[in-house]
């Protein structure tokens, strides 16, 4: 469903993404983790179609060629990116805000807009999927909102558009126990055959909330080691260090035996 | 005070020659622009009133008083409906019934020395509108004030006044609305406001004259102890829109909190002037001014906190952030701190930014168009203004009127 194939990015000649390979189907759950800096953010802007980088590659989206398109025709073919630091926005009303951005893709996509009233249960559905009182329908978008409160506010977003893909970044930073398991169980609650995602995150924490079907290790801005969750309780115990200041081939041959129990 | 210009007043007239960029209320005005304007004695207007300008006026429920080139339109205003405890009144209508409400309005004794324009006002501006809440009266419905400038042959700017006096524990909201038409004149409107102890009053006003023209709104407020002031000023119309807001709290306890949104297109020059003096002890202002500044305009904020000696407990605070949609915009922002007594908290900033390239990006990512997210964005700036309006219908006025700089 997407294809990603060595993709590079650059900003102001710093490169980032050293050629990213990366196939995920229907359905699927990949978890991508790495250290500071390794590429994960930028990877997950890459997808959004963030401004300011250099992009080489190819990225396609059953098919279509997401590099082409701007950010809001990403988001009408069913991506949606659930970012790390989202944006504050005063003066503006969440609720509006929501509905603006489900009838813009609906409307991209030749579909009937959806009107305030039917689009309030919409929204009571996913708010009670992130655990929402209503007055959070009615702040604006994450304006004095905790770190909780935004992260909550992304899933929120998520629920009410529906992707075909969604990119989760460091959605697990910040969060405190109980909203992580907020969090996480609004995710799983999404999944679904049609639905892939991609769970970028530093720690295995968030993994043992969303148990990801597939696990790949971004270091220096390409994926260095892939494999199932297992994958995630070596880099647990063991850290980076495996895979940081070897070449590839001094990697070691078996990285999930460490964590074989 | 009669109702026509004494010999004295047009002598102190006469006198007086307009501001210049060295005046420092006067650096960023339009001097050419002024210098084009006229003035004299007020004469009802012989042109039609353009429909869709009648249409511009807020359709509030309640009295209203409209005043067609600084003289009273009957058709237009409505006196039926005034609630006990309100009187409406004409500034003819008060000289005979009630003088003693013009009296400090027409005080020459004052401050009038400040700038020509205002001693133009003193000395044309006999007629206009007088709200009087008596003691102890909650006026529950806003009463609307409307001046229109429809120039005539002889191109004069209009000069008019509004006098709201509130007896002690009266409360009130009042609408002022500024329209106009043409290719030239405007208006030069002079309020006076006086509250006394305990009176609340809500202030509305909404600056809209035809870009052509020039608005030059000069307020000044007199707050008795306990008072509260709730003032939400748009000064969005005009080649040149001056609003000026002065307030004096002048008894102890007193608050005031000024809000006020300025949106410029083209080249248009909004200026707002305000100060707020702190005569007493233990009183509260807040100003909290912003700014949208499309294409070549400019906006201007001069905001003053003089806080005079004995007046101890003052809480002064004032904000001013300006928003710049086109690189040929400008913001212009000036405060001005006096502060002569002890125990003060006193806080003031200023910003001047573009749309967050961030919050485009954000919005974006959610599937709005480039153009909806400028939209969204620039309407939650306006919003934290706009919002500060109770009243539903004015501000459904007040975000239609902002949407034409969509157009």
């Amino acid at each position: 469903m997407l294809h990603v194939e060595n993709l590079t990015a650059s900003i102001g000649g710093t490169q980032i993404l050293n050629g990213l390979d990366l196939d995920i189907g229907p359905g699927e759950v990949h978890a991508i983790m790495g250290p500071n800096g390794s590429g994960k953010s930028t990877f997950a802007h890459a997808l959004a179609g963030r401004d300011g980088y250099k992009i080489g590659g190819t990225v396609t989206l059953d098919g279509a060629d997401l590099l082409e398109l701007e950010p809001e025709a990403r988001a009408a073919a069913g991506v949606f990116v659930g970012f790390q630091y989202p944006v504050e926005i005063p003066g503006v009303n969440n609720m509006y805000f929501l509905r603006t951005a489900l009838n813009s893709v609906r409307r991209a996509r030749g579909e009937t807009e959806i009107g305030a009233r039917d689009f309030l249960a919409v929204a009571q559905e996913a708010m009670d999927l992130v655990e929402m009182k209503q007055d959070f329908l009615h702040r604006a978008v994450n304006a004095g909102f905790s770190g909780g409160e935004k992260k909550r506010n992304e899933i929120l977003q998520m629920a009410v558009m529906e992707p075909r893909l969604a990119v989760l970044d460091e959605t697990d930073s910040g969060l405190d126990i109980d909203a992580l398991r907020i969090v996480a169980s609004g995710v799983n609650a999404l999944r679904g055959p049609e639905r892939s995602m991609i769970v970028i995150t530093h720690y295995q924490r968030l993994l043992e909330y969303i148990k990801p079907d597939f696990v790949h290790v971004l270091v220096d801005g390409r994926i260095v080691e892939s494999g199932d969750h297992t994958l995630a309780l070596h880099l647990e115990d063991h850290g980076y260090a495996d895979f940081v200041n070897h070449d590839l081939d001094d990697a070691p041959e078996r990285p999930l035996s460490g964590a074989a129990k | 005070m009669t109702a026509t210009a004494t010999a004295g007043d047009l002598e102190m007239v006469a006198g007086l020659e307009y501001p210049t960029r060295r005046d420092d209320a006067w650096r960023y005005a339009p001097h050419d622009v002024l210098g084009q304007l006229s003035f004299g004695p007020a004469t009802a207007s012989t042109g039609r009133l353009p429909p869709v300008l009648v249409a511009s006026i807020p359709q509030l429920v309640g009295p209203r008083i409209v005043l067609i080139n600084g003289v009273v339109d009957n058709a237009l205003s409505d006196f039926d409906d005034v609630p006990a405890g309100l009187r409406l009144l004409s500034f003819d209508d008060a000289r005979r019934d009630q003088p003693e409400l013009l009296a400090q309005h027409f005080d020459t004794d004052g401050d009038l020395s400040v700038d020509a324009f205002t001693a133009l006002n003193v000395a044309f501006g006999r007629n206009g509108a007088v709200v009087h809440v008596a003691g102890g009266h909650d006026i529950a419905a806003p009463i609307q004030i409307v001046d229109i400038a429809l120039p005539d042959e002889t191109g004069s700017a209009s000069c008019s006044g509004v006098v709201i006096h509130l007896d002690d524990g009266a409360s009130a909201t009042v609408v002022e609305t500024r329209l106009g038409d043409g290719d030239f004149g405007g208006l030069n409107i002079r309020t006076t406001v006086t509250l006394g102890d305990q009176a609340s009053l809500d202030h509305i006003v909404l600056q809209d004259v035809a870009s052509t023209q020039v608005h030059l709104g000069r307020i000044g407020a007199t707050q008795g102890a306990g008072s509260e002031l709730r003032a939400h000023v748009f000064n969005l119309g005009a080649r040149y829109g001056r609003l000026g807001y002065d307030v004096s709290l002048a008894g102890e306890g007193a608050l005031v909190d000024l809000t006020g949104l300025y949106f410029g297109m083209d080249n248009q020059v909004l200026d707002q002037q305000v100060t707020v003096v702190h005569a007493a002890p233990d009183c509260t202002s807040r100003q909290s001014f912003r700014g949208i500044l499309d294409d070549e305009s400019t906006g201007v904020f001069n905001g003053g906190i003089d806080v005079r000696p004995g007046a101890g407990g003052t809480d002064a605070e004032q904000s001013n952030e300006n928003l710049l949609l086109s690189d040929r915009a400008d913001a212009n922002t000036q405060p001005r701190l006096e502060i002569l007594a002890d125990e003060v908290a006193c806080k003031h900033g200023a910003t001047v930014g573009q749309l967050d390239d961030d919050a485009l990006y954000y919005l974006r990512t959610r599937g709005i168009s480039e153009a909806e997210a400028r939209r969204l964005l620039i309407g939650g700036f306006a919003d934290q203004a706009v919002d500060t309006v109770e009243n539903d219908i004015l501000r459904t006025w007040i975000t239609e009127r902002l949407r034409r700089h969509d157009a």
